[in-house]
This record gives structure tokens, C-alpha cells and sequence, in this order.
């Protein structure tokens, strides 16, 4: 048990010394980047002595270093800052709006590497085989296309022609101030109506990789030779499928963390073609205005999750694989 | 006599490929008695694993028993289900002994694990009696038994052949079948091997099946041998009477391809050209295109395993040359060793 301990130690403190990196490259990037806000206050108008006052105001007349310092100090305080185009402390700013994009992202990931295991085991089995063959074309066309392509196509197909769902949009306007609790329009069947095209086209567009992915492993792991001992010792077919289910889907367990991450930062289009009110759109405009504190908050949330979430993969998958568990 | 535990009667199994049928076994016929350790000899591709995999239904899809019979203790089994194998034969009758016990042990359960799950399903002991079970069969094969609870990559490679091997004793099976079980080791853990084999021999009263192309090997730990040519048998008999007496080219030359320490000094024999492409019908000798001794006839027909000995009804040769071709290789042989001899004495001369 010392040792697992001291693994767990050890990977704590490398993973809080990656997140310490991440603050840091947050910071230099953006500062790399030509101009800063006040360029954009001197474009509407704003008068070259008033510039100079805001940029002393808001320390970025300092050298680069106490930039860096106060930066960090007020980081660790859980100070994130204030936007400097919404004038307003940055979780309050982005606190929902993660929250509204982890909401469709996490399920539908979920979904997509559930629904890719069962696809990719079905497909994969029947090796050579017609289904084998022509079963993924379809999956691996959808995640061809463009994110907004298939949020368009959904939106005219339902909400267009069909007229099932609201074309845009996470509420009918007033729904949210129906109720007191931050949470309750989640629970609404407005909601429900609205969520659905956006978490279909974030299925469609994200399928194929854990379909692909869960093919080509059961394909390998059935003609690996503990396949075939497990079938010469004479275990019916019901035991043996779940060996290869378990083994096949090891690659899976690795990268569901990290398509969970890619869908967190690229869901941009499908936000912006519904409307979403997500992170996607804020970023952009943040970025575009030189936004410094909303960007570095937003992308931190980002880099940490996927950093986190790969620390708590490290430690559940010893739990089914032995080969890489801490000895004891 | 009693009824042999299995008798495999013009044997054919082919696979399928995308260049048409493929023959890997063409009429063998041979029989494992009881308790009997049965060597199957040969060069790579020959069949004889495709033979063993045909007797424990481990063949794989696109290879089929397309005709003959397979007979366990008197039933015949050549058309037997996945569900059949599972119930009747598989691990309680006849065990497995992999090549490879690195690729072939779950690297996700523990040896015991694996062994508990065999044994739930084909029989009705308990978890406790089962681990009890592989616990006497590890101090067989000479590991800890306390070792039973490791995952295979805890083991060395030597560890875990021997591991495959107590679960193939495990279940007390009638019948092993050893495919290499001993190629991916070096000699001294071969040799090991086959110290805890022929224990098992004396402990338990099972038949084994080895499957090798190394022949010193069978002539050191069997009762018998079949020696086999590009899926066809050559030759089959006692290891006394096909040492003393071979009658096939193959079998003769491919025993004289292996060094004896009681003649150090004998060149060894090589065996020239490849085994042939085999295609769906077989009716020729497969060795033909490698035989020095090869006629007409030879192409014509495939021949049939006949006795070699009107004394010894078991030991059979598929040539229809048997009976001059070993003459001929033998007084070929003094003549060219004698003459070897004289050059080595004019050399000492000089």
C-alpha cells in the first residue's frame, strides 16, 4: 500500500506542477499576441491620456514579470478578474456558460463512447463480413463533415421541415425567470425541446471515433492468442465476449478524457449555429478583444479538465488493467 | 485390447483462402491410446497443428474437416458444435498446451482466476476446492503455490509454460495436446519442461499429443511417432521401430537432420527444396519434388500408409519405395563415409 501511496503523491504533484505550467503558457501566449484591449478603446474613440490612465489602472504598464506575479497571486486567491469588455468578474461571466457547455458536451460524449463500444464490438465481430465492411461508412461520413454542416442539415430537416424543434437557442425567452433556483430550467421540458437537435448533431459529428476506435480493437483483440486459449478451454460464448469486451475496450477508457476535452474547446460551430449559450462563442469574441482574463480563465477550465480527468484515468485504469497498476 | 482413446481415420481438413481450397491434413489416420505419449514430428506448415487444433474444434473459421473421422473413445466428434466441444470434450477431456503460454494467458485475470472460471464452468467444485485443485498442480510443475494469485506478467517466460501446463492438468484431462510447448525457451528450461512431463506421465495417467518439429525431442519423451510431410502422414510407428527402422525418405532423412551425441562426428543430413503448394485435391506423394529416390509412380497416386513389418501391425509408411529406398540411402551412405574416412587417414599420412 506505501508505494500506491506514494504513487498517488507523486502524480498529484506532478499534475498540480502541469496545471502551474498550463497558468503560466496561458499567460505568456496571450501576451504575445499583438495589442491589447486598450487598442480596441482607441479605435472607438477613447482619448490617448485616458488610455494611458486605464493601462496603469489595470497594471499593464508594468514589466512583464509583476504582470506575471499578480497574475498568479490573484489566481491562487481565486481571484479570475474582471472582462474587460463585459466590465463584470469573470466567473460570474463564465461560470453559467461552462456550465451550459459541459451540459451538452458531457452526455453526449458520454453517449457517443457508450454507443461507439456497442457499435464498434457489433461491427468488428463480424469481420470480412458485409456489415463489417459497408456498417461504418455511414459513422465515419457524419464525422466527416463539418460541425455546422450537420447542425444545419438537423435544422432543416427538424426544425425546418418537420417542425419538431425550436431551430435555436437553451430556453424560450422568460422561462429562466420563472423560477428562483439557478438550476430548475434545466429540468424543464423547454429545455428538453431545445437540447435536443444540438446534442444530436454533437453525437453525430463525434460517433466515429469510438466506433472506429472499438472496431479495429476488437478485431486485434480476437485474434489475439488469449482469445483463442480462452476458446480451446471450452468457456461459453458468453464468458468469452465479455473477455474481449474488456480488452477491447481499454483504448477506449484512455481516450474518452481527451475526445471530452477536444468536443469542450471545438464545440465553437455547433454553439454558435444554435446559439447556444456556451463558452464556444464568448472565446472567440474574448480572443478577437484581447479579453485576457475571460480567455485565460476559459482555457485553464479547458487544459484542467483534460489534465484532471487524465490523472483520475491513471488511477481507475489499474484497476482493470494489471499490467499497469503500482505494485505494492 | 482395450478401445484407444482416439483414432483419427483418413483425417483431410482444408482451409479456405482467397486462392481457393488449401489442404493442410490429406487422409491421415493414426490412434492415441491411453496413457500414451504420442509424438507428431514435422517442418513448418505441414499440418500438424492443424491435426491437433482438428481434435479440440480449435480450427479456425475458414478451416473445416472435410472429410474422414475423428473418434473419442469410440464417438465420433468431427461434426461436433462450439456448444459440444464446450460440454463434452474441452478442458475436462482434452486440454490444450499453447506455443506461446505469454500470448495465450489473459493478461487481465489472475492464474487463478482463469483457472476458476474453467473449472465454474465445466464442473460443479467450488471456488475453494478449485484453487485447492490448482494449487497441487503448480507443486506438479515445480512453482510456488502461492503463486497461483499472480497476474501472468508476474511470472518469467519459463513460469508461465509451466503455468499452461498446470492448467492443463488442471482438470485432470484424459487427453493433452502439447502444440511447441516448448519452442519459445531455451534448452535448459526445454529440458525442465519435459522433466515435469514425464513426472506427469508417471503421477497421472494422461495421454499427450506433442506437437514438435524438433524429433530428438519425441524420440527421447514418447512411445510413439508420426513423422508428417506437407499434410500428408509418412510415417508411423513405436519410437523403437521408426528409429531402428525407417522406412520413408522424409523419416529417415529427417532423422538423420538431427545431431547424436553417440555419433559426434556424422554429417548431418539436409533435406533439399521446400514443401510443395498444396491445393484442393492431393493425388501424389507430397514429397515427391524433394525425394532422391522419386518415380513415375510417386506422382500418379497418393500412397497409402502400409506396414512396414508383417510383425509390427503399427508401424506404417505411406511410400511405395519403403522397401528398397532406405537400402539404397544406407549403402550410399556407408560408401560416401568410408570414403570420407580414407581422406582423413591420407591427411594424417601427409
Amino acid at each position: 500500500m506505501a508505494s500506491m501511496k506514494r504513487y498517488f503523491v507523486a502524480r498529484t504533484i506532478q499534475t498540480v506542477f502541469v496545471l502551474f505550467l498550463v497558468l503560466t503558457g496561458l499567460f505568456l501566449l496571450f501576451r504575445l499576441m499583438p495589442g491589447d484591449f486598450t487598442a480596441q478603446m482607441a479605435v472607438s474613440g477613447a482619448s490617448p491620456e485616458a488610455l494611458d490612465e486605464i493601462r496603469d489602472q489595470w497594471g499593464l504598464n508594468d514589466p512583464l514579470y509583476v504582470q506575471y506575479y499578480t497574475y498568479l497571486i490573484n489566481f491562487f486567491q481565486l481571484d479570475m478578474g474582471e472582462s474587460a469588455i463585459y466590465r463584470v468578474d469573470v466567473w460570474e461571466l463564465t461560470k453559467m456558460r461552462i456550465f451550459n457547455t459541459f451540459i451538452l458536451v458531457a452526455p453526449a460524449i458520454t453517449l457517443t463512447y457508450v454507443a461507439g463500444a456497442v457499435i464498434g464490438t457489433f461491427v468488428g465481430r463480424r469481420r470480412g463480413s458485409n456489415v463489417e465492411k459497408l456498417g461504418i461508412v455511414p459513422i465515419i461520413a457524419a464525422g466527416s463533415f463539418p460541425a455546422f454542416f450537420i447542425a444545419i442539415v438537423l435544422i432543416i430537416i427538424f426544425a425546418g421541415w418537420l417542425g419538431l424543434f425550436p431551430t435555436s437557442g437553451m430556453l424560450s425567452p422568460g422561462v429562466s425567470s420563472e423560477y428562483e433556483a439557478w438550476w430548475r430550467p434545466y429540468l424543464t421540458g423547454n429545455f428538453a425541446h431545445h437540447y435536443v437537435l444540438p446534442f444530436a448533431a454533437v453525437v453525430f459529428r463525434y460517433l466515429y471515433i469510438p466506433s472506429m476506435i472499438m472496431r479495429t480493437s476488437v478485431i486485434e483483440v480476437m485474434d489475439q492468442g488469449h482469445t483463442k486459449y480462452h476458446r480451446l478451454t471450452g468457456l461459453p460464448a458468453s464468458n468469452r465476449f465479455k473477455h474481449t469486451a474488456k480488452h477491447a475496450s481499454l483504448p477506449l477508457i484512455t481516450l474518452y478524457p481527451v475526445s471530452m476535452a477536444r468536443a469542450l474547446g471545438g464545440l465553437v460551430l455547433i454553439e454558435t449555429v444554435f446559439n447556444w449559450p456556451g463558452i464556444g462563442f464568448l472565446l472567440v469574441e474574448s480572443v478577437l478583444g484581447r479579453d485576457y482574463p475571460v480567455v485565460q480563465f476559459v482555457f485553464f477550465i479547458v487544459a484542467a479538465f483534460v489534465i484532471i480527468s487524465n490523472f483520475v484515468v491513471d488511477l481507475v485504469y489499474g484497476t482493470i488493467d494489471p499490467r499497469v497498476r503500482v505494485e505494492d | 485390447m482395450t478401445e484407444p482413446l482416439l483414432e483419427a481415420e483418413d483425417l483431410t481438413v482444408q482451409y479456405e483462402t482467397d486462392g481457393g481450397m488449401v489442404t493442410a491434413v490429406s487422409d491421415a489416420s493414426f490412434v492415441i491410446n491411453e496413457g500414451e505419449f504420442f509424438g507428431l514430428a514435422g517442418e513448418s506448415g505441414c499440418g500438424k497443428s492443424t491435426t491437433a487444433k482438428s481434435i479440440i474444434g480449435g480450427l479456425d473459421p475458414n478451416g473445416q474437416i472435410s472429410s474422414g473421422t475423428i473418434r473419442y473413445r469410440g464417438k465420433e466428434i468431427q461434426d461436433y458444435t462450439e456448444k459440444q466441444f464446450n460440454e463434452e470434450l474441452r478442458w475436462k477431456e482434452i486440454a490444450w498446451i499453447p506455443q506461446s503460454a505469454m500470448n495465450s494467458l489473459d493478461p487481465l485475470q489472475t492464474v487463478s482466476e482463469q483457472a476458476v472460471e474453467i473449472g465454474t464452468v465445466h464442473t460443479e467444485m467450488s471456488e475453494t476446492e478449485l484453487r485447492e485443485q490448482l494449487k497441487e498442480m503448480f507443486s506438479i510443475v515445480g512453482l510456488q503455490e502461492s503463486r497461483i494469485n499472480d497476474y501472468p506478467h508476474q511470472f518469467s517466460g519459463g513460469m508461465q509454460q509451466r503455468a499452461v501446463i498446470a492448467l492443463a492438468l488442471f482438470l485432470e484431462p484424459s487427453l493433452i495436446i502439447a502444440d511447441e510447448p516448448t519452442t519459445a525457451l531455451d534448452v535448459i528450461m526445454q529440458d525442465q519442461i519435459f522433466k515435469h512431463l514425464d513426472e506427469i506421465k508417471e503421477k497421472l495417467n494422461t495421454s499427450l499429443l506433442l506437437i514438435t518439429h524438433d524429433i530428438s525431442v519425441i524420440f527421447e519423451s514418447c512411445e510413439t511417432v508420426a513423422i508428417m510431410h506437407a499434410s500428408q502422414l509418412a510415417e508411423y510407428g513405436s519410437v523403437d521401430a521408426v528409429y531402428a527402422n525407417p522406412r520413408h525418405p522424409y523419416a529417415f532423412m529427417f532423422k538423420e537432420a538431427f545431431p547424436d551425441v553417440r555419433e559426434p562426428d556424422r554429417d548431418l543430413e539436409v533435406i533439399e527444396g521446400y514443401p510443395p503448394q498444396l491445393g484442393d485435391e492431393i493425388g501424389f506423394c507430397s514429397f515427391v519434388d524433394r525425394c532422391p529416390w522419386a518415380t513415375e509412380e510417386c506422382r500418379e497416386a497418393a500412397p497409402e500408409l502400409e506396414p512396414v513389418d508383417d510383425d509390427d501391425p503399427r508401424h506404417v509408411a505411406g511410400c511405395f519405395r519403403k522397401d528398397e529406398a532406405y537400402e539404397m540411402y544406407q549403402s550410399n551412405r556407408l560408401s560416401s563415409q568410408s570414403g570420407d574416412s580414407t581422406t582423413a587417414i591420407t591427411s594424417e599420412d601427409d
